[in-house]
């Protein structure tokens, strides 16, 4: 993307609608996190520490905070939103059913009526927007996604890291500790444009597209594909700094577009 | 407002930029020395700071690799204008970046990590092993009072002796001696098969170090042993130390880090570990770096290498 945009380009509103969310903008960093492969999990305090002492910082940084969340079990999905409810700072919540490094975490991605399951009771537990992140380690993420939508969800999120391993020939050893692990970064990224695809064409409510976006190629890839905004997780690992300029080069790439709006770009691909 | 839970090192100021590689050469077996033009990293950055290298525009590998500051270098008129660092051919990006030549371009982000402190020493002795000995030129100098590094530059009180004990598999990989005898400390030298020094483990030359400074008398590897001093009243937490003044800093293998820690708190030895972590990021989003750090009820936890470290006091490290 180096061409520059036409010099009598009116403003772009880079807006996005989430539903009841509405932010700023449509580039997002991801939770958690050629490609990645990891076994690390979710290293974090818990729910009372986050709330303690995180998301009164994250309420002064100048962006909307989602609160991506994970529970042993519905049960505890449930909670961890009950304990949400009320708390000014978070915009939405976000539930990871599907990370591949929390085992109980996949199953409930991984089956519509479970999926449902925590997303009615999550819905029922607080009043915060809803967003499902979905695994794409499924035969059909479309049907997992209607399932979210029609449990209350008001987004879905997608995808999560793909199933992956390494290993070590010579010493005939797993390279990860969990011994499978998530891949990540540039390599699922065809994955995750198919899932958006799929997932949008099945659902009325936004999508956020996630897997390997790097580029504002990438970026405006997703939003014709039918994401309303993305995710950026791996390439902060590599690029430090570029998200902001992602940010600063959407503009020119909606105007190419003749877009005045993110939105008139989101789910426009032509399938001849 | 920072967050209450941020480590005193956290990456808010470190710049990443596309720098240009002025030097890339050998300085022993799979071992190079890299130089890069990056002034606003090099007039900030202390020893044992390091910062993250990246093939500029290639995914492949993907991520970057943390490589420990070796030296600034200084312009004529004396402005740190560039970065050293020393690396061993080991893996994809290591390889690459052996071939490498002046003029090319490499992604770089730091400086990272919060490095040595300027803790006072009278006898500082740096203990390196493999390709540990990295972060150690630029720190000998600033205990020497022969450099300094920081913006503002960091104050750090003259050390009356510094000495390196420094081993490797064989003679073939010791890279920089010529840099560190340069500086006028001591370097004594260890091998794995005796093709240099001594023949044995660099512990080794970290117990003859200690025994000759106790004794101040020639000690041979045959007649040098450790004495852990008597304690006075008991208690272990009086630091009375057989060795005022002599603080231990240690880069290496964990195993030779860990033997390290456990004769310098046997000799009630001030000691900090420069840990070498798998690192994705660098900057403490990935969570990849962590090693189990003891708090002061006991208790460890994992805490991230490259923002709560590289560099913690070697007691507090669950081996």
């Amino acid at each position: 993307m180096t061409t520059p945009p036409p010099a009598d380009s009116a403003p772009v509103d880079l807006s996005v609608q989430l539903g009841r969310l509405r932010l700023p903008n449509p580039i997002l960093v991801a939770s958690g996190t050629a490609g990645m492969l990891n076994s690390i999990g979710l290293d974090n305090d818990g729910i009372d520490a986050f709330l303690e002492h995180h998301l009164p910082y994250l309420a002064t940084v100048g962006a909307p905070t989602i609160v991506s969340i994970a529970g042993r079990d519905c049960d505890e999905f449930i909670a961890i939103c009950a304990q949400l409810e009320g708390h000014a700072g978070a915009a939405a919540v976000e539930l990871n059913i599907s990370c591949p490094n929390v085992s109980h975490g996949v199953d409930l991605g991984t089956d519509p009526a479970l999926c449902a399951k925590v997303v009615a009771g999550c819905r029922a537990a607080c009043s915060l927007p809803i967003i499902a992140k979905l695994t794409p380690n499924v035969t059909n993420i479309a049907t997992i996604a209607k399932a979210a939508a029609d449990a209350g969800a008001d987004a879905i999120s997608a995808i999560n890291t793909c199933l992956g391993m390494a290993i070590d020939w010579r010493r005939r050893r797993p390279l990860l500790g969990n011994v499978v692990g998530g891949l990540s970064g540039p390599a699922i990224k065809p994955i995750a444009l198919r899932a958006v695809y799929q997932i949008a064409r099945a659902v009325k409510i936004p999508v956020i597209g996630i897997g390997g976006i790097a580029t504002i190629d990438d970026v405006m890839e997703f939003l014709v594909a039918g994401a309303t905004a993305v995710q950026i997780g791996t390439a902060n690992f590599y690029n430090p700094q570029g998200t902001m300029a992602l940010l600063d080069q959407l503009p020119a790439a909606l105007a190419m577009l003749g877009a005045k709006s993110v939105a008139d770009v989101v789910g426009t691909l032509v399938v001849p | 407002m920072t967050n209450p839970l941020h480590a005193d090192h956290y990456a808010d100021r470190a710049v990443q930029q596309r720098v240009t590689v002025l030097e890339n050469v050998q300085l022993a077996r799979d071992t190079y020395r890299l130089r890069f033009e990056a002034p606003q990293l090099a007039r900030q950055i202390v020893p044992g700071q390091f910062v993250m290298i990246r093939l500029a525009g290639c995914n492949d590998p993907l991520l970057g690799r943390p490589l420990a500051l070796y030296d600034t270098v200084l312009s004529p008129s004396g402005e740190p204008i560039a970065i050293d660092v020393v690396y061993l051919v080991v893996g994809k990006l290591t390889s690459r970046l052996a071939k490498v030549s002046p003029g090319q371009t490499l992604d770089v982000w730091g400086p990272l990590g919060n490095g040595f402190p300027p803790t006072p020493a009278e006898h500082l002795i740096m203990v390196a092993g493999g390709i540990g000995q990295t972060p150690f030129p630029a720190l000998a100098q600033e205990f020497l009072g022969s450099r300094t590094y920081g913006s503002p530059p960091r104050s750090v009180p003259r050390a009356g002796r510094v000495t390196l004990c420094y081993g490797a598999r064989s003679a073939d990989y010791l890279a920089g001696v010529e840099d560190f005898e340069r500086l006028g400390i001591s370097v004594r030298i260890s091998t794995d098969d005796g093709s240099q020094g001594h023949h044995g483990l660099v512990t080794d030359l970290l117990g003859l170090e200690l025994a000759r400074v106790s004794r101040e008398t020639d000690v041979t590897p045959q007649n040098w042993e450790i004495n852990p001093p008597p304690l006075q009243n008991g208690d272990p937490a009086e630091l009375m130390t057989a060795y005022p003044g002599t603080r231990v800093v240690c880069c290496g293998p964990e195993k030779m880090m860990e033997q390290v820690a456990k004769i310098s708190a046997l000799l009630r030895i001030p000691c900090q570990v420069s840990l070498e972590t798998p690192m994705a990021c660098g900057i403490g989003i990935c969570f990849s770096c962590v090693a189990k750090v003891r708090d002061e009820s006991g208790n460890w936890d994992y805490k991230r290498t490259c923002v709560e470290g590289p560099v913690f006091e070697a007691e507090k490290i669950a081996w």
